[in-house]
């Protein structure tokens, strides 16, 4: 263990710890489970600080490790649940035919903005949640890998999709 | 850091958290933990031809005549071989850390692909050098016990192994076929 390590993941603890909460919330729907992920992705972010070049932002690579590591776990417990994942132009759609209920039906905003994106595939997700967390397009391209146009467009169905949701429909919590 | 345009995100970003801490000292032994982890599996799978190896070795040294030797020295010209194959092609193999999600899902499903066709072709590298020591021995066998009784015991030692080599066959078949839902599975969540 280095001390550069130690310094690069105290960093990474102390400034995104709560978003790496949030993170790992989205990627499990279980308390226990997603107590387990978030410690997962401690110490893959410890490990990863091992190999950390400097090439991209701070932020950007512990976006990219921790959401890796949220991905990873999704493959594995999609093996197990047999849970089907969508996109966001089927779950724009799939939105949209809850729309019509009532506020109280649909429960907590937190809790149906956290159903709407337990629903949706990894790299989709990923883009849901830095748009959430409030990065912006580049950004995101680059925890992805996407390219701008594609952030963008997913961006753009983002946002409608949560007007929808959180205007339109209420916004109570 | 965060910026505010939409309600959902100051709904997200406003949603209570633990706080969860980990301690140094917990980070090093999970992460001592995996490391062991890693080692292990990569040490498992080299221990058990070494072993074979060493124990044809034992036999080559000791064997008292011609075929004898060639049985075991073609046996342990194979073991090494499907060491050095399994090195080659079937060690498992880390993935970088800190790369984008796109190139993330693309190098873990290089990654499955490869160990699919390493168990697919299980004949080619771990089956096929097998065969010409047990043909010598066979042969070996048959040339120095002239009699029924000897040659009924090498054709039931001839089916076991048989039977064996296709218990081996058809346990790599199933690995493939798990290995092909893994990345059907990551075909259709990208």
């Amino acid at each position: 263990m280095t001390s550069a390590q130690d310094e690069l993941y105290s960093e990474a603890a102390q400034t995104y710890g709560e978003a790496l909460e949030r993170l790992a919330r989205a990627y499990e729907a279980d308390a226990d489970l997603g107590r387990d992920l978030v410690q997962e992705i401690h110490v893959a972010l410890w490990r990863s600080f091992d190999g950390f070049d400097g090439r991209c932002s701070l932020r950007t690579w512990i976006y990219r490790v921790a959401h890796n590591v949220g991905a990873s776990h999704v493959l594995r417990q999609r093996r197990t649940r047999g849970q089907e994942l969508v996109g966001l132009e089927e779950l724009e759609n799939l939105a949209d035919t809850n729309s019509g209920q009532s506020a109280a039906d649909r429960g907590h905003a937190l809790d149906r903005l956290l159903g709407l994106i337990q629903r949706l595939k990894p790299l989709d997700r990923h883009v849901i949640l830095s748009y959430l967390e409030g990065l912006d397009a580049a950004s995101i391209g680059e925890i992805t890998g996407l390219s701008a146009r594609n952030v963008a467009t997913k961006i753009h169905r983002i946002k409608n999709m949560l007007a929808r949701q959180f205007q339109q429909g209420g916004s109570e919590s | 850091m965060m910026e505010v345009e939409n309600p959902a995100q100051k709904i997200w970003q406003d949603q209570p958290v633990e706080g969860i801490k980990m301690s140094a000292e917990i980070i090093q032994k999970r992460a001592a933990k995996f490391e062991r982890r890693i080692m292990w599996r990569n040490v498992r799978e080299y221990v058990a031809s070494l072993i074979a190896a060493a124990l044809f070795g034992y036999f080559f040294v000791t064997a008292h005549d011609v075929l004898s030797r060639v049985t075991f020295g073609l046996f342990i010209g194979a073991m090494l071989w499907i060491v050095v194959q399994l090195h080659r092609k079937g060690s498992a193999t880390s993935l970088p850390r800190g790369v984008d999600t796109l190139t993330s899902l693309r190098l873990y499903r290089g990654e499955l692909e490869r160990q699919r066709a390493v168990v697919r072709n299980v004949w080619s590298w771990y089956l096929a050098p097998l065969l010409p020591g047990f043909v010598v021995y066979t042969i070996g066998y048959a040339i120095r016990f002239q009699r029924p009784s000897a040659w009924a015991g090498l054709a039931l030692m001839d089916a076991i192994v048989a039977g064996l080599f296709v218990v081996v066959w058809k346990m790599n078949m199933r690995a493939a076929r798990c290995l092909q839902r893994m990345i059907d599975d990551l075909n259709a969540v990208e």
